[in-house]
């Protein structure tokens, strides 16, 4: 599988759940959303983004749905699952904690 | 937490499961809209459609990689594997049509001869009792210094029960025994099977009737006091219709009113493995059935007739109870120093019952099955000799495919599958063949009135058994030629038209193949030979007397509450009035016939003036109580003394007879006529023996001979004898006027086993043994054929490897006959060795077979004479078929065809 450049590993599953967590989306909203969300500090290839879907799929932390778009086109919209809130809180605490802690380390006057 | 996770993924695998096809249909339309909407977002930003396109996909970073990357997502790649691999290998398999065919035909007769065998080895040894965990259940069994299983007396169960603590409920049983039965007080009694058990049978079982109740726990406690009596499932469908008012009834059993309390559940066969009782009855009413007036099983301390068996408490172990068991038996050893002297005690699983020392039936299921993997295991080295020869037509193929980058490991899963699939197909064949073979058993009639039933059946244990075996043969058939055919040298498998190098290591993994089968068929034949062998010179002996023109029928006066003095008129008008009757040379009175399907009792005795080991205080002996005409009417041979005279009264001095084995055992270089033995003990009343007559076959055609006692009637009376005629036309003719004689005698009084001795001795000496034959000799049969066609297999397909190298040959100037014996030569260097190895295999067999059946001891060579030519013959003709189409090859047209 490839890796998105410059993002921590496991990190993109965060975001993924992330951005489903604030409102169902399809694949390619949640590409935009991606690039505009983090400006271009985080770049996520487009190929990974759909395995790295199909993944949390199977998982069973998010769902899918075929619906239809603004502009009427079929298309397939992921929501977060129970069990996906669950692990986005859990990954998104895990996450609060490394950074505080690696801010902490990375702040420490050098005296 | 688990459970959840369970509860969202399952029905996505189902889904990539079962709805495939779908599922790629939508994971192509989600990254169609992708692509599209990256497209239009390119030419929104000016540039045109190609490029735009060109752009979309290559921010994808290639499709189908990413197609590949989700399906590994779904996690079933294994099985999506499994089922293309099927899919190719019933492709494949479909395009050879006939190796198939062979392949599940051989793979069929594997697995079908041997479910046949195990069968029967599962219902004699491994079918667990009907009840619930049966696993819990053992047997407490008595031991002594001849005997490593024996029974309770009543009055030791009751303090087993007393003093044990390891066990939730002891329960006991007496033997099966025939108990005259008559649903309404009026009819005719018949002889049905009944079962004395103790009042916590069922509950301590876990056996809960199906109607009414099982027995309470006081129903047992005060002799004759609760006539109640449970039926089995079978005896109330088969008497009562299954009609649900049979509780509360009243029916007679042996004369006396019972009232029917419950029915066993249809589950509850009862605890043997051949007999189903019809009646269970409370042991406290013993008294009713007892068949020996001189004992009384719910007083004596040693009147051994009980089985106790109990169920392990939770938590409690077979060493614990052991133990306990152990410590209980030392105790009734100090307070019955005269009972109990050298006997102990021991607990057994049901297993260790099963696989009893003293029992054949379960040998023979174990040879059976042994010999029948052996067939199994030359039906696969054969099938495995047919994949491998396949596998290296298929070598091209191969190297294609790894040299496109499939991994080894993939290549081996894939040529499994294709012999999965073939084991599959020949074990459904197989067990049909297996059901044929089962249901040819079940065919076999045992001459009985009382219910035994044939166990063997094809149930799903044996289904299970089957089952894996396939799945196993799989893998021994495909995974020799499946490692060989991807060890492939790449270039050189691709370079050659149908990549032959003949690599000393292949053509050593197919030899050793044929050697194996070979061999292997080679014992089996040979076994199948001395088994024939075995039986035809036990049969061969005769059975010590003439057994034609016999007729025989049972009689039990206590059916009908005769007391001794009825039941010695009752026989004695019997015995005259048939005399009288026209066609009769002679009758006779015995408590059981040779060959009989009961077991005859046996007798303890000290020879008088004897010193007795130190261990032991008496011996025993099988016996039977005859009357005066016994010799005279069966024509066993008098060698000394005199047999039994009408002077031999109950009041006269007491005699015995004894035969052959037994004087020579006792009293080896002497005459034992004269020589006296206490019966019952050193202490038992002297009884001399009067004469000593030739040996007589007791029980079947198999066991080693024994030591045998005859007793007189009259000084030992007996109520359930069995009486046999002499006539001198056919036997059969007799049955009415003898059922006229006894009507008039006493019309109530039923006759049983009514059949002339000849069924007997069919049934036990030629029946069986015919089915034991025949079984192994097909084995045999069946695995010389795969043999056979193994080696010609081999033969054929190394001729056809060399089929340039023999034109070379011939072209510079072979004649046929070199080239044949160039050919035969290979194949016949094969047999020889499969020979040695196959006789060697023989003969540790046979010291087997002889260790544990047959007493003939030695090496039986006529076997190995007959045996070994044959197969030598047939082998050569088998090499000599492909080696002469060798012979016939025409070298021009041999050096054109590559």
């Amino acid at each position: 599988m490839s890796k998105p450049n410059d993002l921590v590993q496991g990190t993109l599953d965060l975001l993924l759940l992330k951005i489903l967590a604030l409102e169902p989306q399809n694949g390619w909203a949640i590409s935009l959303r991606l690039r505009s969300l983090s400006g271009d500090v985080l770049q996520v290839s487009e190929g990974s983004l759909y395995p790295a879907l199909h993944k949390l799929e199977q998982e069973g932390w998010i769902k899918a749905e075929w619906k239809q778009t603004e502009n009427n086109r079929r298309a397939k919209f992921y929501s977060l699952t129970r069990l996906g809130r669950k692990q986005l809180e859990s990954e998104a605490a895990n996450w609060q904690r490394l950074s505080s802690a690696i801010s902490h380390v990375v702040q420490l006057s050098e005296a | 937490m688990r459970l959840e996770h369970w509860w969202f993924t399952a029905p996505l695998r189902l889904k990539s499961i079962f709805r495939r096809r779908r599922v790629e249909r939508e994971l192509d339309e989600e990254l169609q809209f992708h692509l599209e909407n990256k497209i239009e977002e390119g030419i929104t930003a000016g540039l045109t459609p190609e490029e735009a396109r060109c752009r979309a996909l290559r921010a994808m970073g290639g499709l189908d990689q990413r197609r590949e990357e989700i399906r590994d997502t779904r996690r079933i790649h294994w099985l999506t594997d499994f089922v293309d691999d099927v899919r190719y290998a019933v492709r494949s398999l479909r395009r050879a049509p006939g190796l198939t065919a062979v392949v599940v035909i051989t793979i069929a007769l594997g697995i079908g001869m041997t479910a046949t065998p195990f069968s029967m080895l599962d219902a004699l040894v491994f079918r667990p009792y009907p009840v619930p965990h049966p696993g819990r259940v053992v047997t407490l069994v008595s031991t002594s210094h001849d005997k490593s299983v024996d029974n309770f007396s009543y009055r030791e169960y009751l303090d087993i029960s007393d003093n044990t603590k390891s066990y939730d409920g002891v329960i006991a049983n007496a033997a099966l025994q025939g108990v005259g039965f008559a649903a309404e007080p009026g009819a005719t009694p018949r002889v049905r099977g009944g079962i004395l058990v103790s009042g916590n049978y069922f509950d301590a079982l876990g056996v809960v009737p199906q109607l009414g109740r099982g027995f309470r726990e006081d129903e047992d406690t005060v002799p004759g006091r609760d006539a109640v009596v449970v039926l089995s499932p079978d005896c109330w469908k088969r008497e009562f219709a299954g009609d649900p008012s049979v509780v509360g009834r009243t029916i007679r059993l042996n004369g006396m009113d019972f009232t029917v309390i419950g029915v066993a559940p249809d589950s509850f066969t009862g605890m043997y493995i051949f007999s189903r009782p019809d009646f269970y009855i409370p042991l406290a009413m013993a008294r009713t059935f007892s068949s020996n007036p001189r004992k009384d099983l719910l007083l004596d301390r040693d009147d051994r007739e009980l089985v106790v068996r109990a169920r392990l408490k939770p938590g409690a172990t077979l060493e614990l109870a052991s133990n306990e068991l152990a410590l209980l038996a030392k105790n009734f050893e100090r307070e019955y120093p005269k009972l109990n002297r050298d006997r102990g005690a021991a607990v057994r699983t049901q297993f260790q019952m099963r696989t009893r020392d003293d029992d054949v039936n379960w040998k023979f299921g174990l040879i059976f099955t042994i010999l029948a993997l052996a067939v199994l295991l030359v039906a696969c080295t054969n099938v495995a000799g047919l994949l491998l020869s396949r596998a290296s037509t298929r070598t091209r193929e191969i190297a294609v495919r790894l040299a496109i980058g499939a991994g080894r490991f993939r290549l081996v899963r894939l040529l499994l599958t294709e012999s999965l699939v073939l084991a599959l197909l020949g074990g459904l064949v197989g067990i049909g063949i297996g059901y044929a073979g089962i249901e040819l058993l079940r065919q076999f009639t045992i001459p009985t009135e009382l219910p035994v039933k044939i166990p063997f059946r094809m149930d799903t244990r044996v289904l299970a058994a089957s089952f894996a075996l396939s799945v196993l043969s799989a893998f021994f058939c495909g995974l020799v030629p499946a490692l060989q055919s991807t060890r492939t040298d790449l270039v050189s498998g691709l370079k050659s038209a149908d990549g032959d190098a003949p690599g000393r290591k292949r053509l050593w993994g197919r030899n050793a193949l044929v050697v194996a089968q070979l061999s292997m068929s080679l014992m089996l034949l040979a076994v199948a030979f001395l088994m024939f062998r075995g039986f035809q010179n036990s049969l061969l002996g005769g059975i010590g007397f003439p057994k034609e023109r016999l007729l025989m029928a049972r009689f039990d006066p206590r059916l009908v509450q005769y007391d001794a003095a009825q039941t010695e008129h009752f026989y004695k008008l019997l015995v005259e009035r048939v005399r009288e009757a026209p066609g009769v040379q002679g009758a006779t009175l015995m408590q059981n016939p040779p060959l009989g399907l009961d077991a005859f009792d046996s007798v303890a005795f000290v020879p008088d003036g004897f010193v007795m080991p130190l261990n032991r205080e008496h011996f025993t002996s099988t016996m039977d109580i005859v009357d005066e005409r016994y010799f005279e009417t069966l024509q066993i041979p008098i060698l000394r003394g005199r047999g039994f005279r009408p002077s031999d009264t109950a009041e006269a001095p007491r005699v015995t007879v004894v035969n052959e084995r037994f004087a020579k055992h006792y009293w080896p270089g002497a005459d034992a006529v004269g020589k006296r033995i206490r019966l019952d003990g050193a202490a038992g009343p002297p009884v001399e023996i009067v004469g000593v007559v030739q040996n007589v076959v007791y029980k079947d055609s198999v066991s080693k001979p024994e030591d045998f006692v005859y007793l007189p009637l009259a000084q030992r009376p007996a109520g359930r004898l069995v009486l046999m005629v002499r006539t001198s036309d056919e036997p059969l003719q007799m049955v009415s006027s003898l059922k006229e004689i006894v009507r008039t005698l006493d019309p109530n009084l039923p006759m049983s086993e009514t059949r002339t001795f000849e069924d007997l001795y069919r049934y036990a000496a030629v029946d069986g043994p015919r089915v034991a034959i025949e079984l192994v000799g097909t084995l045999g049969a069946v695995g010389l054929l795969l043999a056979i066609a193994g080696l010609y297999g081999v033969v054929a397909y190394s001729v056809s490897r060399r089929t340039r190298e023999i034109g070379i040959r011939m072209a510079i100037g072979a004649r046929p006959a070199d080239v044949l014996r160039l050919v035969m030569s290979k194949g016949l260097s094969l047999v020889g060795m499969a020979t040695v190895i196959g006789l060697a295999l023989g003969f540790a067999v046979e010291r087997l077979m002889n260790s544990m059946l047959f007493n003939a001891g030695g090496i039986d060579v006529l076997v190995y004479l007959i045996v070994v030519p044959a197969m030598l013959l047939v082998t050569a003709l088998a090499a000599y078929i492909p080696a002469r189409k060798a012979s016939r090859i025409v070298p021009t047209l041999a050096l054109r065809c590559e």
